[in-house]
């Protein structure tokens, strides 16, 4: 009697459904992102400003102050050339994934910069945000289709 | 502590794809040379601690369970730890803590990454409802800070690539690398497609599969082992919140506590003379400069003139990964074990070809998150005083 | 061994599901109140300990954003366990037995509500390659398990039956008429899956004397693993519980005959009688919070368990209490404690 083949692999998938819970101080920012709002709170402690902003401040542990609005320009903190393909991706590279600090916010938030060449980023550039089409606005940072220069010159 | 702990065995697979072995399997490839190494069989060990990282890496939940039999573990205390990359670190000083608590003579400590079974980059990018799926990975977070150490440091964009180099020329001497390649010159590096800029190719991690052991034990059993120990003249983790304005991830404060409290126990006061060879966590080349940084290695915005100046390779003064370290072979589960039992190794004088000759005390050091989790050792040839 | 004991315990109640605040909204004000309880506040925690795990949260490195509630800053000397929360206590107290500090924090969280089937989740707690391309339902081993001592005579259907009558207003009879989940399992045997977050304040020595009148010391505490495959172990009994309560007994100087109160992590309701076997408990009470069976909060609830015992020393309900956690399915890895109004 001859034996099988070993089996030296099998597929053995997962498949994991979960519901997310965006939490009490991430759903102001988001519910902000829908109307076209960009929302900061500011920590009663230590005086620092968050966008997007938690519910309270992770350094003094206390409730951030209420929401109010900022707007909405800032400028590149920091930033990498995102330039191979993976599974997954959304977009096609290459294309600037930057750290975002908005005016009158000390955090800063992670976004899409478009409308320049990658070359072209650099520490310092003065964007704004590019705003979805009324039909695609949600509870989103989708809703902030990139950030783009403020200045074409810039572009 | 109580009484000062030692490392008497250490034992490693082969980093490369392993489809050929299971997930015990590859686990018990190091479980069983640490165990050889120290002239010791399971009956002799009191407790296991795994270290591993997500568990969506591999799909295996609560790997304890499953491995507890390749581990040799069953009828002992088993805990798994888990805190971001620098998980190998933290488990090797639990181990510690549970001999010098009184609560184990002998502790094995394993940690293991089986990246293969499942897609590691799929797993980092995920994207969670209500934001944009921008799937940087992980070398999308680190880039945007190396730019910044750059910015700061005034580095020569060359540094990134000598590093490389140097990591891979190491590599080649150490039979269990995953990358090794003797033959790689700065040209190739600078040519390797661009990842995300400034982090090219060839100078980032590759994702391996991978399993590490250790075993920690006290002076006295320490005194009996067949082969040198490495005595732990200082241990320590640190970690920073990651979400708050004004938080400095370039040089963060948990990493340079972190160096200062081990140094202290190990009453060294000038590290960068007082350290042999470093094991450093470098998942990416322009971390070997900025770590030199943050461990006290090297002053601020200094750490890039030590590459410069070769002092950093094999031959140099301060020789940093001389395992081919974590670019030569990342199974992240293991990489910071990996650094802790190969700073082990140097001053154990076991280090075989990618031996540093002479060393005397070493720094084995790991790192987690958004550089938020920080572990690190100094390990020493002689038992402390 | 240095004397430790837990000086406060706090927990948000287990609910359904909660789909209001993220992890560290969840965990933060129950940190505070063990902090108040015990007059302290978070710079006063020489170490921090948590435990929780990926797969409940639906997110890798799910256990950073639980830091947020911590205040990490300045930098903290912590820890973290992949596991049920009992597992972070073992860490802390064995962390406390170096003299380094004289405080420690643990904090466990666990939301069971955010998968949308547990059956998706847990087999791959087995062995990838034989055991989980079976894909057995969740409570599939627990099944195997009751069953096997119901044939061996060691319970039976009814036993289970009284067990969950005790807490609820429904008589053995008409439980016993509901339908088999996972047979002789039935739905109210499974200790129903919920959300909540535990946190336990340790203090050594003299420390633990000022900050509480009646601190509850941990007199032993030990745990141990099985071999994993079900159809290699005993499943009418459980050597590990029973070998890790011998070594805490070691350790405490008294042993689970000796106790007044007992939490178990009994994550249905056969486990009652398999593990007051194993431990030898004679004259305990039993799960006196209600145990799992009014809520399990996944990675939580071992760690409550030990709050409750605690807490049964700290009100002067109880003179000596046991603790147990469990890890896996079908009480692969038992962990047990051992707690006294007084030090050794």
């Amino acid at each position: 009697m001859t034996l099988p083949e070993p089996v030296d692999t099998m597929a053995s998938p997962l498949r994991m459904d979960y519901t997310y819970v965006a939490g009490a101080g991430r759903s102001v920012f988001l519910r902000g992102l829908a109307e076209r709002r960009l929302l900061a709170r500011q920590c009663p402690g230590c005086s620092r400003v968050y966008a997007p902003a938690p519910e309270f401040c992770s350094r003094c542990l206390r409730p951030v102050g209420p929401p109010f609005e900022l707007p909405g320009h800032g400028e590149v903190s920091t930033f990498c050339v995102v330039s191979f393909p993976f599974p997954g991706q959304v977009y096609e590279p290459p294309y600037v994934v930057a750290q975002i600090r908005l005016d009158g916010a000390d955090t800063r938030l992670m976004h899409l910069v478009r409308e320049v060449a990658p070359e072209r980023v650099r520490i310092g550039l003065r964007v704004e945000p590019v705003w979805v089409g009324d039909d695609e606005l949600d509870t989103s940072t989708t809703s902030i289709r990139y950030f783009r220069p403020m200045e074409p010159a810039d572009a | 502590m109580s009484g000062p702990l030692a490392v008497i065995g250490v034992g490693q697979s082969v980093q490369a794809k392993r489809r050929e072995v299971t997930i015990g399997a590859l686990v018990r490839e190091a479980v069983d040379e640490a165990l050889a190494d120290a002239g010791l069989g399971f009956a002799d060990i009191d407790a296991v601690v795994l270290s591993k990282t997500p568990d969506l890496f591999d799909g295996v939940m609560n790997p304890e369970l499953y491995l507890a039999d390749a581990m040799g573990a069953v009828g002992l205390p088993v805990t798994r730890v888990f805190t971001g990359g620098s998980v190998g670190g933290h488990a090797a000083i639990f181990g510690a803590h549970l001999v010098a608590a009184g609560l184990a003579r002998r502790v094995l400590v394993v940690a293991y990454s089986k990246e293969s079974e499942g897609n590691f980059t799929w797993a980092l990018s995920r994207g969670l409802p209500f934001s944009s799926h921008l799937g940087a990975g992980a070398g999308g977070h680190f880039a945007p800070v190396i730019r910044e150490y750059i910015r700061r440091s005034r580095a020569p964009e060359h540094i990134g690539w000598k590093v490389a180099v140097n990591h891979r020329h190491n590599a080649a001497r150490n039979p269990y690398a995953h990358i090794r390649r003797a033959d790689l010159t700065i040209d190739e590096v600078r040519q390797s497609p661009m990842l995300w800029d400034p982090i090219r190719y060839l100078e980032s991690c590759p994702s391996s599969d991978g399993s590490c052991a250790i075993v920690v034990t006290g002076a006295e059993l320490a005194r009996r082992s067949p082969r040198p120990p490495a005595w732990i003249h200082g241990m320590a983790w640190r970690t920073e919140t990651g979400h708050f304005a004004g938080r400095d991830e370039v040089n963060p404060r948990a990493g340079r506590d972190c160096a200062a409290d081990a140094y202290r126990q190990a009453g060294i006061t000038d590290p960068a003379r007082e350290i042999d060879v470093a094991e450093l966590y470098i998942p990416y080349s322009w971390y070997e400069p900025m770590w030199l940084e943050n461990t006290g290695l090297a002053g601020e915005h200094d750490g890039w003139r030590l590459v410069d100046a070769d002092r950093t390779a094999f031959g140099g003064d301060l020789p940093v990964n001389p395992s081919g370290g974590v670019l030569s072979g990342n199974p992240t589960g293991a990489t910071g074990l990996l650094r802790f039992a190969e700073a082990a190794l140097q001053v154990r004088g076991l280090a075989g070809e990618h031996q540093v000759p002479g060393a005397r005390r070493a720094v084995g050091h790991a790192m987690g998150g958004a550089s938020q989790f920080h572990a690190l050792w100094v390990v020493g040839s002689e038992a402390p005083a | 061994m240095r004397e430790v004991a837990v000086v406060s315990f706090a927990q948000s109640p287990c609910v359904p599901a909660d789909r209001e605040h993220d992890m560290a909204e969840i965990v933060l004000p129950v940190i505070r109140q063990a902090l108040d309880a015990c007059g302290l506040t978070r710079d006063d925690i020489d170490f921090f300990a948590s435990g929780s795990h990926d797969f409940y949260e639906g997110r890798t490195f799910s256990y950073i954003e639980s830091l947020d509630a911590v205040g990490a800053w300045p930098p903290i000397s912590e820890s973290h366990v992949e596991m049920d929360a009992a597992w972070a206590f073992a860490e802390a107290w064995a962390w406390l037995q170096l003299g380094e500090g004289k405080t420690a924090l643990v904090y466990g969280i666990g939301r069971s509500s955010l998968a949308a089937d547990l059956d998706q989740i847990l087999p791959a707690q087995l062995d990838p390659y034989l055991l989980a391309p079976l894909r057995p339902h969740r409570d599939a081993l627990a099944g195997l398990q009751a069953a096997a001592l119901v044939d061996a005579g060691l319970t039976s259907e009814r036993q289970l039956a009284e067990i969950v009558s005790r807490r609820r207003t429904v008589s053995t009879d008409e439980l016993l008429a509901a339908p088999y989940v996972a047979s002789p399992l039935r739905a109210h045997d499974v200790a129903p899956p919920g959300d909540a977050a535990a946190v336990i304040v340790l203090a050594a020595g003299d420390t633990a004397r000022r900050l509480t009148d009646r601190p509850a010391w941990v007199r032993g505490l030990d745990h141990r693993i099985e071999t994993h495959y079900p159809g290699v172990r005993d499943l009418t009994r459980s050597a590990s519980t029973s070998m890790a309560a011998a070594r805490a007994a070691e350790l405490a100087g008294f042993s689970a005959a000796d106790v007044d109160v007992a939490e178990l992590h009994t994550e249905y309701s056969y486990q009652e009688p398999l593990l007051v076997a194993a431990l030898g408990l004679k004259n305990a009470r039993v799960n006196p919070s209600g145990g799992p069976l009014a809520g399990r909060p996944a990675t939580a609830t071992g760690l409550i368990r030990i709050g409750e015992a605690a807490r049964r020393i700290m009100d002067g309900t109880a003179e000596r209490a046991l603790a147990h956690a469990t890890n896996g399915p079908a009480l692969q890895h038992n962990l047990v404690c051992l707690l006294a109004g007084e030090p050794r």
